[in-house]
């Protein structure tokens, strides 16, 4: 097994190479533009912002078997002649993801080609609570400090 | 050098035409990759819509909105901690004095 185990891994590392390599193919304006939908005089392409990552890693090791590990013991003791000399264990682990989000339509229609944005009002949302908490935490704080300075003055 | 230009890439590449009459449009894509041995990272979006009609040939570029109005929140935040905290160290070195 020990013999076999830097083989193994090789091999399962250019499998997950290639997995990976697939998870990269969204780099092609297919995943990016849809097919146009025809619908009347006007054609509709959507056009979207594709996001994929991902990564494996795997390790191994060996070391010399635990003394007196059962293997191979016969009746007679005599276990240092089948008992392996060495012991080894590997594994990997590997994880991806990819993330899609409409950014634009085109449409063409008998008036020309028109390019429409897709407003993401959830993202603008969180973004503009973020925004308003941080400048609420802000004032509060400038307040705080512009009362503590009167205090002495004022007593 | 060559490896950074493997590891990295920014790339433009051009998607499947489309006529509709005499129209003839060509979308743009633009891609970032980052590419190591064991880890692999793709960042694709368009970019741009070549239009062409007979010899007239026009650009039109995709902005994302959502994108653009996020990162304008995102610098008024920091702006504004940045701000407060410079604000905040004035206060306590003249308190200080």
């Amino acid at each position: 097994m020990t013999e076999n185990l830097p083989t193994f891994v090789e091999r399962n590392t250019t499998q997950l190479s290639q997995l990976l390599d697939k998870i990269l193919a969204a780099a092609r304006p297919g995943a990016v533009f849809s097919e146009p939908v025809h619908s009347g005089d006007y054609t509709v392409i959507t056009a979207s912002e594709v996001t994929a990552g991902g990564g494996f890693g795997s390790g191994f090791g060996s070391g010399p078997a635990p003394a007196g590990s059962a293997t191979g013991t016969g009746e007679s003791g005599s276990a240092s002649a089948t008992q392996p000399s060495e012991a080894g264990g590997g594994g990997f682990g590997g994880g991806g993801g990819s993330h899609g989000r409409p950014v634009a339509v085109i449409v063409i229609g008998p008036d020309g080609v028109r390019v429409r944005p897709v407003v993401d009002v959830t993202k603008i949302g969180l973004a503009a609570v973020t925004t308003w908490l941080a400048m609420f935490m802000m004032f509060r704080r400038l307040r705080r400090l512009r009362r503590g300075r009167r205090r002495p003055m004022q007593g | 050098m060559s490896w950074l230009s493997e590891t990295f890439r920014l790339t433009t590449t051009k998607g499947q035409s489309t006529t509709v009459g005499d129209l003839t449009v060509t979308p743009e894509a633009r891609a970032f990759v980052v590419r190591l041995p064991f880890v692999g990272f793709v960042w694709n979006w368009p970019g741009a819509v070549r239009v062409e009609r007979g010899d007239q040939v026009e650009r039109l570029r995709i902005v994302d909105v959502s994108r653009i109005v996020q990162l304008g929140l995102l610098a008024a935040t920091l702006f504004l901690v940045l701000f407060g905290r410079a604000r905040d160290a004035r206060r306590k070195g003249k308190r200080d004095d």
